[in-house]
């Protein structure tokens, strides 16, 4: 009779175990299933989005996001100046005002909407703010040679089982982020050293986690990596992005107005 | 239509200036004037929307005063008709720093008393207070 119940038991007790595995590999594909891919079975991070924030870390005095100084490696010595300090000249404190560009990473983190556009050889990703263009190429491609340094610099990526690995070089000296709103003596600047990492991946079915690391060996004694997320809206694929053209009116280049 | 503006303006998204507000306007200047809109330019970067204000001395200014991106507004909710030519408006904002009549518009109030916030993000406010309590600086 026991013998009856320790079989009976253990039949119940692998039928459970069967049942929850079953269960939670079904809730997996399920979840697996219901996030986006292309017909070649990459994940597909086709649509709108929100800038990438983070909930926690660093803040500007501005609507942009900016890198925490918390997650920046030690300055190197002797390398250089992260810091410029404004001159007085509009032009060299704050280029934007006559229409020149953000530059990545920078521009990446403007408070303004973002859309991605993929296909099997190719990942755009179009900014609003200032039409900031990137076309990433994903076919296995290197980086081109002989180029002028660049504001938003030469991309290429790869896949990494379901993460989009992005690496991008050859800036030029560039303003890294918007935090001199906080503090215009803060005008945080990376060289054009700088050799970006995104890893791109569906943290869920709404929300993309988005890594950024910075490898600038001219300024920093090594790479550092901060991660942020990007919210997807598909509420806003109807109105799509807006046309950002700085040229059109800028009446106030350098803060001297004109009616 | 007035809840959903004075919405817009409490709930109203900070969104990044491509200009520096600093490098334009003094926040040491702020102005608040009524008159009626003469022009609106529906334009990037900057929307601008032109006020003839009537001083004491009877004479009429014609102001200009700058806010976001259309597409800033846009995605706010707030469109070009929001403010349209022989609209009477009330404005906040500062003055710019050249002395001209120039300003961010940063706060329109309606005779009705509705209210749009149509700067960018990093503009500010006269009087607005940030997190901790200072006038923003």
């Amino acid at each position: 009779m026991k013998q009856i119940q320790t079989i009976c038991a253990s039949l119940l007790a692998l039928g459970l175990f069967a049942g929850l595995v079953f269960t939670t590999t079904r809730v997996h594909a399920q979840a697996s299933k219901a996030l986006p891919r292309t017909a070649d079975g990459k994940p597909d991070f086709s649509g709108m989005y929100e800038w990438p924030k983070s909930s926690t870390g660093e803040r500007c005095k501005c609507s942009a996001t900016v890198f925490d100084r918390n997650k920046f490696a030690p300055l190197k010595p002797g390398g250089e100046p992260f810091f410029e300090k404004p001159n007085g000249d509009p032009r060299h404190d704050e280029p934007r005002n006559f229409c020149m560009p953000a530059g990545f990473p920078s521009g990446m983190l403007s408070a303004n909407a973002v859309q991605f556009v993929q296909n099997k050889n190719t990942l755009v990703i179009v900014h609003e703010f200032q039409r900031m263009t990137r076309v990433i190429p994903l076919d296995g491609r290197q980086h081109r040679e002989g180029l002028e340094p660049m504001f938003y610099g030469d991309p290429v990526g790869h896949w990494e089982g379901d993460t989009l690995v992005i690496e991008t070089t050859n800036f030029k000296r560039w303003g890294l982020d918007d935090y001199y709103y906080s503090d215009r003596n803060q005008y945080r600047m990376h060289s054009d050293a700088l050799r970006t990492i995104e890893h791109i991946r569906w943290k869920d079915n709404t929300t993309l986690a988005y890594s950024l690391t910075i490898d600038d060996p001219k300024t920093f004694t090594a790479p550092w990596t901060q991660d942020f997320e990007m919210k997807a809206r598909p509420d806003w694929d109807q109105a799509g992005l807006y046309e950002y053209v700085c040229e059109e009116n800028n009446r106030c280049p350098g803060g001297h107005c004109s009616q | 239509m007035r809840a959903l503006l004075v919405s817009l303006f409490a709930v109203a998204l900070p969104l990044a200036a491509h200009h520096s507000f600093s490098a334009e306007y003094d926040t040491n200047q702020p102005v608040k004037v009524s008159g009626v809109v003469t022009k609106v330019e529906w334009l990037n970067p900057h929307i601008w929307f032109y006020v003839d204000v009537k001083g004491d001395d009877g004479k009429v200014v014609n102001w200009a005063f700058s806010g976001g991106a259309p597409g800033q507004l846009m995605r706010r909710g707030i469109y070009k008709n929001v403010i349209q030519p022989g609209m009477t408006v009330v404005v906040e904002g500062f003055r710019a720093k050249d002395g001209s009549y120039n300003a961010n518009g940063a706060r329109v109030t309606f005779p009705d008393g509705r209210q749009v916030f149509t700067a960018s993000g990093e503009d500010k406010v006269p009087g607005e207070k940030d997190s901790k309590g200072d006038e923003k600086k």
